[in-house]
């Protein structure tokens, strides 16, 4: 199903625009940026197809995209990656996608004032590698590090697996030009100037579009930080009998002081389990790793490596006992790329079946992780006990601090679903459940999402609450 | 030139890890077979390809390392030249 509005005198002028070969209304370019990562209702795709798929290569473009909708009243999404774990690239009502890939140029490199301009459809992978030349790195390092798009983190307001140390998406991103739903072009900063990292002049425009999702406007254009690139990483997996231990550890360890400590993050006995089926780092572990505590520093050589034997006492003195190099430094590693993990899941009886994998975020206080988990794990289980295609994966909790990894933590329920065997009463199911998740993060003083956005079907409607009423009327 | 090696193309027997796992060469771990019937049937791979799958998992969390920093410092070489207490 497409809607009527967009006509071909629309996809003319789309046309006369981005130019003829970076239209595109032909079947695979629209059904393939009909959804994300995120659960999607794989029964009703065809409500999400957009009619027409532009790439424009200009911010003046998307600007008469964005003007030419305004004209036919078509609604706009704009798209980068396509790795978000909410809906902010999912069409609602078809309409146009704005695919940011072909602006993915770097338009400067200012080692004087340490940024770098680019465009939103660059890689952060792909923009280390051309950065390595100078001695300095851009360290926003989601878990789709490899695949993911600064378009998208900045739409998102993303969170940084290193974010302890470095900061997240909105510290990481200093300015940027945005286009607005009328077509106009504004740039967003803290402050005038477009370099400039924090200023007392007037509101924070910035932190208003930062994870706008799509409803603010495009963005085109941004300045990011650099950092020095580190000389060392230093990663340490501890293991624990007991979640109470694990927990009270990953307090310590948050709360140690050290500098150059980029994130700290607490597996629990369901993710154990979960890894114990599959994962070769985990099957051989004996039965007395129940948890799992996973650490990791950068910096200079001269900082981490005294950092780093503070650490392993930390861990040691709470409880728990490292795991060696070889997970350590291999699982640390593949922790920036989970995108590319192939994903399957099991039934009650333990047949595999192919599952997506979905996690469910929020910023929880450290004090009640331990109440969060056990009721999270409730819902998905009452989940599971209705329906045979949910699979509970267990839970993390990952500092969440910028540049001081302690008090609140990114805490994910990662849920395996068999989206083809969804159904309305399977979605409506999942739905509830997500509102229910999103429900308990609000009752103990959290929010909704950390990382993801709060935009998904379910947990949107309790917005609302978790903000004290603004927006209702 | 090396031609066809029977040898390279049939992996090993499995041998039984746990009540779910089975693995046929080292430090590589495989769903058991039984799991993988009702609805995902298990492919045949021949033993080359898992080596080559293996290599690469390798290479890519080695390049992972490079592309965030100089260097890695060892665990277990911090707690051998300072121990811990243990």
């Amino acid at each position: 199903m497409t809607s009527i509005l967009v006509t071909d005198p629309v996809i003319d002028e789309l046309v006369a625009i981005c130019g003829p070969d970076n239209v595109f209304a032909d079947k695979s370019s629209r059904v393939n940026r009909a959804r994300v990562p995120a659960p999607f209702p794989v029964h009703r795709w065809a409500e999400h197809v957009p009619d027409v798929v532009v790439l424009p290569t200009s911010a003046e473009q998307v600007s008469e995209v964005v003007k030419l909708a305004n004209r036919h009243r078509i609604p706009v999404v704009p798209r980068a990656g396509g790795t978000g774990l909410t809906d902010g690239a999912v069409p609602l009502r078809h309409g146009i996608v704005v695919d940011v890939k072909l602006m993915n140029k770097i338009l400067e490199v200012d080692l004087d004032d340490r940024t770098v301009t680019v465009q939103p459809g660059i890689n952060m992978l792909k923009l280390n590698e051309e950065l390595r030349q100078y001695g300095v790195i851009y360290p926003d390092d989601p878990a789709s590090y490899p695949c993911s798009l600064v378009g998208g983190r900045i739409g998102t307001s993303g969170w940084s697996l290193i974010g302890g140390r470095y900061g997240h998406t909105r510290d990481l991103v200093i300015s940027f030009q945005i286009v607005l739903p009328t077509g106009e072009l504004i740039w967003v900063g803290d402050g005038g100037g477009r370099k400039v990292r924090k200023s007392s002049t007037g509101y924070q425009l910035k932190q208003l579009f930062m994870g706008h999702q799509g409803t603010l406007g495009i963005v085109t254009e941004a300045v990011l930080e650099l950092v020095p690139r580190p000389e060392a990483e230093f990663a340490a997996f501890f293991s624990y009998p007991d979640y109470e231990t694990a927990w009270r550890s990953t307090g310590a360890l948050a709360k140690s002081g050290l500098a150059t400590l980029a994130g700290v993050v607490l597996f629990d006995e369901w993710k154990l389990d979960y890894l114990r089926r599959d994962d070769e780092a985990y099957i051989p572990q004996p039965d007395d790793v129940r948890c799992v505590v996973a650490t990791a520093m950068y910096g200079t050589t001269d900082e981490v490596r005294p950092g780093a034997k503070r650490l392993l006492r930390i861990g040691k003195e709470t409880g728990g006992a490292y795991l060696g190099d070889e997970i350590s430094q291999g699982d640390w590693a593949s922790r920036h790329d989970r995108y590319a993990t192939p994903l399957h899941g099991r039934l009650r009886d333990g047949q595999v079946v192919p599952m997506s994998w979905h996690c469910e975020d929020a910023s929880i206080n450290w004090s009640k992780l331990p109440q969060v988990r056990r009721e999270w794990h409730d819902i998905v289980a009452r989940l599971g006990d209705r329906f045979r295609i949910f699979d509970d994966w267990g839970m993390f909790a990952y500092t969440n601090g910028a540049f001081k990894p302690w008090g609140d933590y990114l805490t994910e329920i990662d849920v395996g679903i068999w989206e083809q065997e969804l159904d309305d009463a399977a979605w409506d199911a999942w739905v509830t459940a997500k509102r229910d998740i999103a429900a308990v993060a609000i009752a103990y003083g959290g929010s909704i999402s950390a990382c993801h956005g709060a935009c998904r079907e379910g947990e949107v409607d309790l917005v609302p609450e978790e903000l004290g009423g603004a927006g209702t009327s | 030139m090396i031609g066809f090696r029977y040898s390279a193309q049939r992996p090993p027997d499995p041998r039984r890890i746990n009540d779910a796992v089975v693995q046929r060469f080292d430090h590589v771990y495989e769903v058991d077979p039984a799991l993988m019937r009702d609805h995902v049937r298990q492919h045949d791979f021949p033993a080359w390809d898992t080596r080559r799958i293996v290599d690469s998992r390798w290479e890519h969390l080695a390049w992972m390392h490079d592309h965030w920093a100089d260097s890695v410092i060892s665990g277990e070489e911090l707690m051998e030249d300072e121990p811990t207490g243990e």
